[in-house]
């Protein structure tokens, strides 16, 4: 009981005391981590060298110290560069199912389970089969 | 009871047959990804605010050159194709020069103001040539590396964009096919 | 003879005795042949030194720089130094397809050898047919598409390129790929059991005992390479990250999964008898899943920072991923219901019903990777639009897998079979919930913040928690005995994916990064360390040309992180310098070097905390594989699974049924 008050209310005040406020080059490092370098082999843009990613760095750090919005750089960067540096789907339209179809399978896979977990109650208790006293029959001839 | 119903293994096997034969054409049907298209998103929109101060301190606006073609050039002094195109924009820029229907003018991607000073002492070129706070530029255009070039109607709109090196020939004959699909 | 006449002919004779072993078997199956099964182990040696020769001839060709050899002239050189000059093999596909028949062979001689006595089994005989079929298919894109011993006329004075120099500039790539290998081609015997279970229609639980320490092995080198791989990248793309969810990354993990959930599924099947279709359903996944993940890292479709081998091979491996698909599938399909087990599960708080949920938990999460990997390739064959998905996608949709993951190795090992009351499990719970509270209020009170790390550092003291009980239950009645078998490795393995865990959470969470120009002189502050910048040097080496930072990290060592020009390749690549303690890793690249004579440089450094302890976690989970392979305890079987065992525990409270460990 003690154990779970503990744990829960360190979980609860590491949730709402989120530390020190992210400056904002550690806020233009989060969003540059979400955006593909448009040049490289799987790079993000926080993480290449090439000249690009080091140019649209220092732009989106400018409109971070300009206080602008993460939509706002989503926008800008998609616009100039493609929907294919964005490194996080869109939730409408077709690219909406890479979100949506893992939350139906493990639904259905869920409810799969609690199903046949229901039948399987449902039955009654288990009894041993004759295969199964053939096999504790065997291994007591075999181990004397 | 599921084992009752002999065919469960079937009504399994079938639908994850068909989700792999899709996966397996999918695969087999796409061209590596190294063969796919360069970005153009900035074609067919109004440039970007395309301003600065030049190498002689004077400053440049590209929006003063509506009515003209203008070849908004990236480049850096070490990038080879660069270097090679470099005479092409240099007939380029004279061919128009006295018409005055078509300006050229570079962004220096990366590099010092002595560096492209005298890379344009070498290589020839008289044009704008904006060296300060270019990064944001080439965001703004979606610039990938360099050389790379976008051709802005007079109307300020881009009208193309050119990756890997120019050839003036091949520029006049944009503008020309360009005209005449804004004539008919 | 010329190293290529010798490769091509080496390379001839495998394709023969593959051939051959193929035909003899199949004979011997169909009846018509009596001596087919000593026949065929003397065509597997056959094959195994036709890959030996093919092998060492292209090694003597790498280290004597023979030209004449079309890979070595592509991809060796004089100046390489001598180990990667050894390890060039694997850097490029065909020598890489070369080493993984090697490594295939070696696993089909150790199968031949392990069951020399029992080689008239017609499974054995249906497992050796596969596996012939697997090494002809390795052997002849050897002969084909990705032929290494292609002839050369080199020039006078000719030297060539080198291996790309990402590859040729950290040790750990002379590892990372065979043990990756050893992990990939290992999954190949499971499989080839699998299918002759299948074929044969005993799929009862000897296959399984069979195979079991193979897979264990093979799933124990795949995590290691898997490991080698994000430390590789770590240490020398100079990006600060270790794992971005790349295609080939994904490629490797996904087989991962599904090893994983099989290892431990297998246990319902040994102790109750069940789910023995899906079970072989999850290694003939596995081993598609390798094959699959050879196409990604070799094909080109994806983009990717591993894909240093691209190349014309991919429709031969897709084709053979087709077939694997439609054999396996209609194997299933035919026999599948007829060899359903009988058993159930009583009770979903039982551990039985933790693995269930343990492997539904692995099958989303490796459909999560598969799909996020591909989904780009649908969209753009659906409407023609090009998108990605990155990070932000596998973060968000694995995280939660990952927290009940880490919440039921708690649970599990501590979980009786078939059926647990809430008594027991309070009871044992206690002791891990105690450690996880703990857990929790050091790390609050050490200025962790975010209720995300939080919830990871706590389940993982959890379910650290809970394997420390376990381990320290079974030494206490078994002595060092409590550390081997398969249960106590596989509660050290826990211990290293619980220091991966708490390792990954606090790196993503904590990380910080920043980009500074400087000259020398300067000194800047990140994250509580200081950085100065004492000036830059030029160095040559045989194979490259490097400008160096001279770094002074937090006033005690200077560390140089610079920038490489390998002339003969055409390439420039950072090269990043780590410093690493127990507590936090700083990493420092070199962006650029500008021109302007004032010694200027773009310095990037990335501190997170951590790092460490996700490489001492793979290596833990590593020797917990290790010791997990070792015979434990043999459990007399007659006794029910709540005996005592041993004088010590007498004096014990009576030992919880479910808690021995189960006899490997």
């Amino acid at each position: 009981m003690l154990v779970a008050v503990v744990s829960v209310s360190s979980l609860v005040f590491a949730a709402i005391d989120e530390g020190p406020a992210l400056t904002n080059a550690d806020r233009a490092y989060e969003i540059a981590k979400d955006f593909a370098c448009p040049v490289c082999q799987g790079q993000s843009v926080a993480e290449s060298d090439v000249v690009v990613s080091r140019n649209i760095r220092r732009q989106i750090r400018v409109w971070v110290d300009e206080g602008r919005s993460d939509g706002f750089i989503r926008e800008q960067l998609v616009a100039t560069f493609g929907e294919d540096i964005d490194y996080t789907p869109a939730t409408e339209g077709i690219t909406s199912l890479v979100w949506i179809v893992p939350v139906v399978a493990s639904a259905v896979a869920l409810s799969g389970l609690t199903l046949v977990f229901r039948r399987w109650r449902l039955e009654g208790e288990l009894e041993a089969s004759e295969d199964d006293e053939a096999v504790v029959a065997r291994v007591r001839d075999g181990q004397r | 009871m599921r084992r009752d119903t002999p065919r469960t293994a079937v009504w399994v096997v079938v639908p994850i047959a068909v989700a792999l034969a899709l996966l397996v054409g999918l695969l087999a049907t796409r061209d590596p990804s190294s063969d796919r298209a360069v970005n153009g998103m900035a074609v067919g929109r109004v440039a970007p605010l395309t301003e600065g101060a030049d190498l002689d301190g004077i400053w440049f606006d590209l929006d003063q050159h509506r009515g003209q073609w203008a070849l908004v050039n990236f480049f850096s002094t070490t990038c080879v194709p660069c270097i090679d195109e470099h005479p092409e924009l240099v007939r380029f820029s004279e061919r128009h020069r006295a018409i005055g229907d078509a300006l050229v003018v570079s962004v220096a991607f990366d590099d010092s103001v002595a560096n492209v000073k005298a890379f344009f002492a070498e290589n020839g070129g008289d044009w704008p040539v904006l060296t300060e706070g270019v990064g944001s530029l080439a965001v703004a255009y979606g610039v990938t590396a360099v050389p790379e070039s976008y051709l802005v109607a007079p109307s300020g709109v881009v009208a193309a964009k050119l990756v890997g090196g120019v050839n003036a020939d091949d520029l006049d004959q944009r503008i020309e096919t360009l005209l005449a699909g804004v004539q008919q | 003879m010329s190293n290529v006449s010798l490769g091509t002919m080496a390379v001839s004779v495998g394709v023969a005795a593959a051939i051959a072993g193929l035909l003899v078997v199949a004979a011997g199956l169909a009846g018509r042949r009596s001596r087919w099964a000593s026949e065929a182990r003397l065509l597997v040696f056959v094959m195994m030194g036709a890959a030996l020769a093919a092998f060492v001839v292209m090694e003597r060709a790498l280290i004597t720089r023979d030209f004449t050899v079309a890979f070595v002239a592509e991809h060796g050189s004089s100046r390489t130094p001598a180990l990667f000059n050894v390890a060039t093999l694997w850097s490029a596909l065909e020598g890489s397809i070369l080493l993984w028949t090697l490594i295939l062979c070696g696993y089909v001689v150790a199968v031949v050898v392990k069951f020399r006595h029992q080689a008239e089994d017609r499974m054995v005989g249906w497992v050796l047919l596969t596996l012939f079929v697997v090494s002809l298919f390795f052997f002849l894109l050897m002969l084909g598409p990705a032929d290494p011993f292609i002839r050369f006329d080199p020039p006078v004075g000719y030297d060539g390129p080198g291996p790309n120099p990402l590859l040729q500039n950290h040790i750990l790539m002379a590892f990372h790929p065979p043990v990756l290998y050893l992990g990939y081609v290992g999954f190949t015997v499971p499989f080839a059991f699998a299918i002759g279970a299948l074929v044969t229609g005993r799929v009862g639980e000897g296959w399984l005992l069979a195979t079991r320490r193979w897979t264990v092995m093979a799933w124990g080198f795949l995590t290691l390479g898997i490991v080698l791989g994000a430390w590789w990248s770590y240490e020398t793309l100079g990006w600060g990250g270790y794992w971005a969810w790349d295609p080939v990354e994904n490629a490797s993990f996904l087989p991962w999964l599904t090893g994983t959930a099989f290892i431990h599924s297998v246990m319902v099947q040994e102790r109750r008898g069940m789910l023995r279709v899906w079970n072989l359903s999850l290694v003939i996944a596995t081993f598609s899943l390798t094959i699959l993940g050879t196409f990604i890292t070799r094909s080109g479709v994806l983009q990717s920072v591993h894909a240093f081998v691209e190349s014309g091979i991919g429709p031969a491996i897709l084709g053979f991923f087709a077939l694997i698909v439609i054999v396996s599938l209609s194997l299933i399909a035919w026999r599948g219901d007829a060899l359903r087990s009988p058993g159930r599960i009583d009770s979903p708080v039982s551990r039985e019903g933790a693995f269930l949920a343990n492997n539904v938990l692995f099958a989303v999460f490796a459909f999560v990777v598969l799909l996020g990997t591909v989904f780009p390739l649908i969209v753009e064959a659906i409407d023609g639009r090009t998108i990605a998905v990155g990070n932000p996608y596998f973060e968000r949709m694995t995280m939660p897998v990952g927290f009940v993951l880490l919440f039921l190795m708690a649970v599990a090992p501590v979980l009786p079979w078939r059926k647990a009351s809430g008594e027991v499990l309070s009871t044992r719970l206690l002791g891990p919930a105690v450690i996880a509270a703990v857990t929790m209020v050091v790390a609050l009170l050490l200025g962790a913040r975010g209720w995300s790390p939080l919830l990871a550092f706590g389940l993982g003291g959890f379910s650290g928690g809970s394997a420390l009980r376990q381990v320290a239950l079974a030494s206490r009645r078994q002595g060092w005995r409590g550390l081997v078998g398969r249960t106590n490795g596989g509660m050290i393995v826990h211990f290293g994916v619980v220091l991966i865990a708490v390792a990954f959470a606090a790196s993503h969470s904590y990380v910080r990064q920043g980009e500074f120009t400087m000259v020398p002189g300067d000194r800047v502050e990140i994250s509580g360390h200081s950085l100065s910048y004492e000036g830059s040097q030029l160095e040559e080496h045989s194979n490259r040309v490097q400008r160096s930072a001279r770094v002074l990290v937090d006033d005690v060592k200077v560390y140089e992180p610079g920038i490489a020009t390998y002339p003969f390749a055409g390439q420039t690549i950072g090269i990043p310098s780590v410093r690493s303690t127990w507590r936090d890793d700083i990493a420092l690249s070199v962006l650029q070097f500008p021109e302007g004579g004032n010694d200027e440089v773009v310095l990037r450094a990335t501190v997170q905390p951590l790092i460490v302890w996700l490489w001492i976690g793979g290596l833990v989970m590593a020797f917990g594989t290790v010791l997990a392979v070792v015979p434990g305890r043999r459990r007399d079987p007659l006794l029910p699974a709540s005996a005592k065992v041993g004088a010590r525990t007498a004096t014990k409270p009576q030992p919880e049924s479910g808690e021995d460990s189960d006899a490997s």
